[in-house]
Formats: C-alpha cells, structure tokens, sequence
C-alpha cells in the first residue's frame, strides 16, 4: 500500500524497471520487537558497544528484518499481497541503524503459468552508498485489463 | 576435528510445530509497517478476495528462520564449534503455495539437500536445507530453501 501506480500484466514488458520504494531511516529500536519474534536475542542486533568491540560501526540490523523491505517493495505495489509467487534472496552486506535502503527490480520474463500470467524479476535492495544489501529475484502475478 | 559436513547431505531434522501467533503478527506489522486491511481484519481480507485476514507475505521468511532454527542444533547438528567457527544465513528461496493466515499451525520438516566448500577471505561451508511448510489438513503452504554459511 503507497502511492506507486499499480501496473497491469499487459503493461509490463521485459527489460521495465519496476517502481522503486525508499524505506528509511533504519531505527535501532525496531530491533528489539524483531529480536522478540525471532526470539533471537543475540547482542550483534542489540548492544552497540559488544559491535564495536568486534569492529562493526554499530548493531546489525536483522537479516529478515532487511528482507521486510524487500517484500514490501513488491506486496504494496502488487494488486493482493498474496499476488507474490516465489523469492529467491542472498544477504550481501549488513545494515546499520540510520541507513536508508531503496529497493529496486527489473523485469527478466513475462509469461504464463497453469495460465496465470506471471513475471519473473531480478531484484535487489541497495543502501544509501549505493552498496548492494540484497539481490536476487521474485516471480509474481499481475491481473490483465478487463 | 569436526566431522566432514558433507556426511549431513541427506540428514532429516525433527519436524517442528510453528502456529502463525496473534501476538507476533501484532508486534509485527507496525515494525514492518505493513498496513494493508487484508492484515488487519477478516472483512479487510474478504474485501480483496481472501477468506480471512492474512499475514503478510514478508512475514514468511520469519516462519522459515524460526521453524527451522527449532529444528537443528548448531553444534550437534551441524558441527558448528561455537569457540572457533561462526555462522550466517546465506540464500533463502522461498515459494508460495498460497496465503498464510493469522492463527494457523504449520509444520515444517527439513532435510539437508547438499554441502559444500567455499573459498571467500576464509574457507567456509554451505549447508543447504530443504523444507516444507505444511498445513494442519498436510497440504503444502509452502516450501523452500535456506543456506547457512558455517566458516571454519
């Protein structure tokens, strides 16, 4: 849900950029209720001062927590959130708190399936340095005109 | 010395319960800031098609990270020494079935699908599991891939 216009099946051809989304500043406190679900409470995510003595800048933000941004840069473009099929994702780099991380795809393959038009992308998310955080891809559908 | 990880390729882990909680999803979705009404209430799902209110999709991963990291120890299962090796999530491929809907019980059973070396600044392992996410009638919700990178 944002204020991206959705697209039709018929609209995309392969090669199209999709939308981009912007979600950030990252904030530490979203860490804790992350840790709470994931019930992960390991002090990378939560305790500045045991990163720092492992020589990172400051806590690393969840991995799944990255991939939030990711899924949603698909779902709330998508018609029904459900409307997404597969992805496929590999961590590159860590995020920081105040990193603010774009998300962006490109078409690879329109196509149909069991007759379910459907598209394959190759996505990534990349930070404010432009450094690659995720990549991989996401296969989805899209309702035809009429 | 820790046991050639390639003997793992194969191994099953104990499948293990996970039910989508309430209480989860309602810590959840402000932190994500995931705001559609289909997440929200069962009329917000119903007015988009579903049958009750769904979690959203970004919500998956979490289930496969939890469910799986209750199915396998590090050390027994994987050789991990927690004194001289460290471990990360690698790739995770996931394919989706159908919606997940807020309340309901999976289950989900992994197997190891294969190891291998890698060279990065150090040797490394990946240890690639394959899972499924079935539902409380076993039909498949679900199903998917997770890497873990265990340096040596």
């Amino acid at each position: 849900m944002d204020g991206r216009p959705k697209a039709y099946f018929e609209d995309v051809y392969e090669g199209m950029a999709l939308p981009p989304a912007t979600y950030g500043p990252m904030d530490r406190y979203a860490y804790i209720p992350i840790a709470i679900i994931l019930r992960d409470t390991n002090p990378l995510h939560l305790d500045r001062v045991y990163a720092r003595e492992r020589g990172l800048p400051d806590v690393v933000q969840q991995g799944p927590l990255n991939e939030t941004y990711l899924y949603r840069f698909l779902t709330d473009w998508l018609h029904r959130p459900w409307d997404l099929r597969r992805t496929k994702v590999r961590f590159v780099a860590n995020v920081f708190p105040a990193d603010v991380l774009t998300c962006r795809g490109t078409v690879v393959r329109k196509y149909y399936e069991g007759g379910e038009p459907r598209l394959d992308c190759q996505v990534w998310q990349e930070n404010q340095k432009g450094e690659k955080i995720l990549v991989g891809e996401a296969t989805f559908t899209l309702p035809m005109r009429g | 010395m820790a046991p050639e990880r390639k003997t793992l390729i194969g191994k099953v882990f104990p499948a293990v319960r996970y039910v989508i909680a309430e209480e989860d999803i309602r810590i959840y979705l402000p932190v994500a800031g995931e705001a559609h009404p289909a997440f929200l209430s069962d009329e917000g799902a119903r007015a988009v098609g579903y049958d009750r209110r769904v979690i959203p999709p970004s919500f998956a991963p979490y289930i496969a990270v939890l469910g799986l990291l209750r199915a396998f120890d590090w050390a027994k299962d994987f050789y991990l020494d927690y004194k001289t090796g460290t471990a990360m999530f690698g790739e995770q491929e996931l394919e989706y079935c159908r919606p997940l809907y807020v309340g309901e019980a999976l289950t989900i059973q992994g197997a190891v699908a294969d190891v291998y070396e890698k060279q990065g600044k150090r040797p490394f392992d990946v240890v690639q599991v394959r899972f499924t996410a079935t539902d409380e009638r076993g039909e498949l919700a679900f199903r998917g891939v997770q890497s873990y990178i265990l340096f040596k």
